[in-house]
């Protein structure tokens, strides 16, 4: 988008230059208001897969299990869950005396009822329903006490548990009031109740004091909706929102130069990278590949590009992910080396590379760019192929008509890299158009039946290394999440996935 | 003149009908509103079908465009892919905020180019003449995306006091208005002046000076209402271009406009929002249009009588 990197290049020199003269505008005490991007249109946990729902919703609901910033799982509308017959049944313990905000208990009829329509007829609309296919059904044993069927085994059901599709929701409010007014006026048993929601424009949250897990500091939180970045760090500039969630790179300085305001970059889950075409072009042979990798220097690109706010990776997760192996380290940059294999493979001068990649997004276009750069130095002939994303995701790329390369980014919020992995290389996924490997499928297959963590993790790990030995992709890094936050709000917990929970968080 | 509404109106429903053919067309040659929803994640085709049934893209393309002609009969635009909106709900909300923005950008750009135009005309080929057609080149040159972002680094956040974004109060439309307004004036000035310089070397101004009528009275009355015809035509036509233009400074100002919806809508495949938006935008200009016709009756006593 050239309307937009223009605009960040101009909103970057100019606030910059004029931050220091910068006037702070007033926000109500008690009130604090947040920016997402993107308003996800329906408050029901069912029916979105969106981020920013999150940011906003972690706040209206709970879960069974509950993961804070830290990354720690802990119990939340569970007090405790033990597996029983051979892991097929889950046995959860529920909290008593909790209230949703509309004055209906929570009980074990409300978590059946929570999945039956999750799995059944209504969640079947939604993106939620195929993130919990491994439950078969959830059975009723008390009112305290419900047992999770599973189909077959699901080593992050925990994990999943603890936000989207899986947060629990009132029965008879949605049966009385009917799924499209649910939609719009959300009811759940978190820390904050609903109270008004203006489609476009913001979301507005009041404390609900009777949490059970104390009553919220905070009277209230808004989210507003603001997709455009630079809109956003105005915002934030002239002191109108407290937290803004979308921050380009080049801003960052900005928000970081601002006396009212601190930059947090913290190790987000959104892993990127050049995925290799095994089938077809010079890419099918391993050691080009190899050579690729070797052959673009990706620390500088973290350097010059991500401005610092990313790291290397080795294999396509975060540091925080489940499966992230220390050891393993990414092939080093190397240009005579990577030269010297691309001639031993008899590479001829100028064979083709084409470089598929979603054209909006402004800050790997600038990656991408500097990628062909380092490709040229190799004495190879880039070609940079930009794609609107819906074209990308779903022509392109699972219909296997990309180049040499295409652009792949990701994030699953569970952390862990099965969410990666089993999409990315096992044979038959939409995202693999073109390796099949019996010895990598039996893996991804046998990590997805083991509970036992320690086991499990050797898995993930074998896997990350094989795919690093068969460099299937050219793994280029780890972005940072990025927040600009006003420095009258205190004990902000700042979450590597977005989803805030504000029950700590004071404002000035 | 009522034949004449009433012809005009038949031909709004052809316009109507065209547009939304193409526009309903165009969106579906690529991209998969499935993939929108499922958000690309974790999904087999089973999920993409599961979810194209439930928003009925399975249907072929005249059902479904037929389905969508009838909704509009009954006033039922459908709901959103994204969330299940009511579509109806949210043009509700978003084409007031894009006419108010719109009405205070144009009568801005009425109220500075018409007094300037005239000025220049009247001083022709002195200073003040060639000042203002400076400024007005300089103006039009401006992208606005550009002046929308100089005014709120020097509104907002250097002097901190106007809003950068959203619609509150009156005083959150200054900023996005006056960024449609400047480019407006820029050519709506020139307009003016010319127009102006042609009545005023007509004879029945000379006739009307030499009645000794006072300047002001032969400049606003006889010579400016002559001049508005073309004024008016252009402010008309130029209400599409307006249209077209304020999705970049409704994105800008995050301004929950028609743009704004239409943006969204395009970028998520989103077909009912979008083909809903684009139609009400199209029976609006056709309305305008019609409006423009008849203000000529209203401005020219001769085309009332033709």
């Amino acid at each position: 988008m050239k309307f937009s990197t223009t605009l960040k290049a101009l909103g970057l020199t100019a606030a910059v230059a004029l931050s220091p003269l910068m006037a702070s505008g007033a926000q109500a005490a008690g009130t604090l208001t947040v920016a997402v991007a993107i308003d996800p249109g329906s408050w029901d946990p069912i029916d979105t897969f969106l981020v920013d729902w999150s940011s906003a919703a972690n706040n209206i609901y709970d879960g069974l299990t509950a993961r804070g910033a830290d990354m720690k799982l802990k119990p939340a509308l569970a007090t405790s869950w033990e597996f029983l017959d051979n892991n097929a049944r889950i046995r959860f313990k529920l909290r008593q005396n909790v209230k949703f905000h509309n004055g209906e208990p929570f009980n074990a009829a409300a978590v059946k009822f929570t999945f039956d329509r999750l799995l059944g007829e209504e969640g079947r609309k939604g993106p939620q329903q195929s993130n919990y296919t491994s439950i078969d059904r959830v059975e009723v044993v008390d009112d305290t006490t419900v047992d999770f069927i599973m189909k077959q085994a699901d080593p992050v059901l925990l994990t999943k548990l603890a936000g989207y599709g899986a947060m629990i929701v009132p029965p008879k409010y949605i049966q009385e009031k009917g799924d499209a007014h649910f939609n719009m006026n959300p009811v759940g048993t978190g820390p904050y109740k609903f109270a008004e929601y203006s489609p476009k424009v913001s979301l507005t949250l009041e404390a609900f004091p009777e949490h059970w897990g104390g009553a919220p500091k905070l009277d209230k939180v808004v989210t507003r909706f603001i997709s455009e970045a630079n809109t956003q760090v105005a915002e934030l500039q002239s002191g109108r929102i407290d937290v803004a969630t979308l921050i380009p790179f080049g801003l960052a300085p900005t928000v970081e130069k601002s006396p009212n305001l601190s930059l947090l970059s913290i190790t987000g889950p959104t892993v990127v990278s050049l995925r290799l075409n095994t089938k077809e072009g010079i890419t099918k042979d391993l050691d080009v590949r190899k050579a690729l990798i070797m052959g673009i220097d990706r620390d500088a690109i973290i350097k010059a590009v991500l401005l610092g706010h990313g790291k290397p990776i080795a294999s396509f997760q975060a540091d925080l992910s489940f499966g992230h192996d220390p050891n393993l380290k990414p092939l080093p940059f190397d240009l005579a080396k990577a030269k010297q294999m691309l001639q031993q493979a008899k590479v001829p001068a100028g064979a083709p590379v084409r470089i598929d990649f979603r054209g909006n997004d402004a800050t790997f276009r600038e990656v991408v760019q500097a990628a062909a750069g380092y490709l040229q130095a190799l004495g190879l002939k880039p070609a940079l192929q930009p794609h609107e994303p819906p074209v990308l995701l779903n022509d392109i790329i699972p219909n296997g008509k990309t180049g040499e390369a295409w652009h792949q980014s990701w994030g699953g919020w569970t952390f862990d890299y099965d969410n990666n992995a089993y999409l990315m290389y096992h044979s038959g996924e939409k995202w693999n158009p073109y390796y099949n490997d019996a010895t990598l499928n039996a893996l991804l297959e046998k990590q997805r039946t083991i509970y036992d963590v320690k086991e499990r993790e050797k898995v993930l790990q074998e896997i990350a290394r094989y795919v690093a030995d068969q460099a299937l992709e050219i793994p280029l890094y780890n972005q940072n999440t990025i927040y600009g936050v006003n420095k009258r709000v205190k004990s902000f917990d700042a979450p590597a996935d977005r989803r805030f929970r504000f029950t700590e968080t004071t404002v000035e | 003149m009522a034949g004449f509404i009433l012809k005009r109106l038949l031909q709004a429903v052809f316009v109507v009908l065209a547009v939304t053919l193409i526009v309903s067309f165009a969106i579906r040659l690529s991209g998969d509103p499935a993939i929108m929803v499922m958000g690309g994640g974790n999904v087999t085709e089973q999920d993409l079908q599961n979810i194209r049934q439930a928003l009925g893209l399975n249907r072929p393309f005249y059902v479904q465009y037929l389905s969508f002609l009838q909704g509009l009969f009954v006033g039922d635009f459908g709901k959103s892919f994204m969330g299940g909106t009511p579509v109806s709900l949210l043009i509700s909300q978003a084409l007031p905020a894009t006419l108010l923005l719109a009405f205070a950008s144009l009568l801005t750009s009425i109220a500075l180019s018409v007094p300037l135009g005239v000025y220049a005309a009247v001083n022709r080929g002195r200073w003040p003449d060639q000042l203002i057609r400076i400024l007005s080149l300089v103006g039009l040159s401006f992208p606005n995306f550009w002046l929308a972002i100089m005014l709120v680094l020097l509104f907002s956040i250097v002097l901190g006091i106007l809003p950068p974004s959203g619609m509150e109060g009156p005083e959150s439309f200054i900023m996005p208005a006056l960024t449609m307004a400047i480019i407006l004036t820029a050519t709506n000035m020139r307009l003016v002046r010319t127009s102006m310089l042609e009545t005023l070397s007509q004879q029945y101004i000379m006739v009307a000076r030499s009645k000794g009528l006072r300047d002001r009275v032969v400049l606003y009355k006889h010579a400016l209402r002559n001049s508005a015809i073309p004024l008016v035509t252009y402010i008309g036509l130029q209400f599409g271009n307006l249209i077209g233009g304020i999705v970049i400074v409704e994105r800008v100002f995050n301004w929950p406009g028609m743009g704004t919806l239409a943006f969204d809508a395009i970028s998520n495949r989103d077909y009912p929002v979008l083909q809903a938006t684009i139609t009400v935008l199209a029976l609006f200009i056709v309305f305008i249009n019609l409006m423009v016709d008849v203000a000529y009756g209203l401005i020219d006593p001769r085309i009332r009588t033709e």
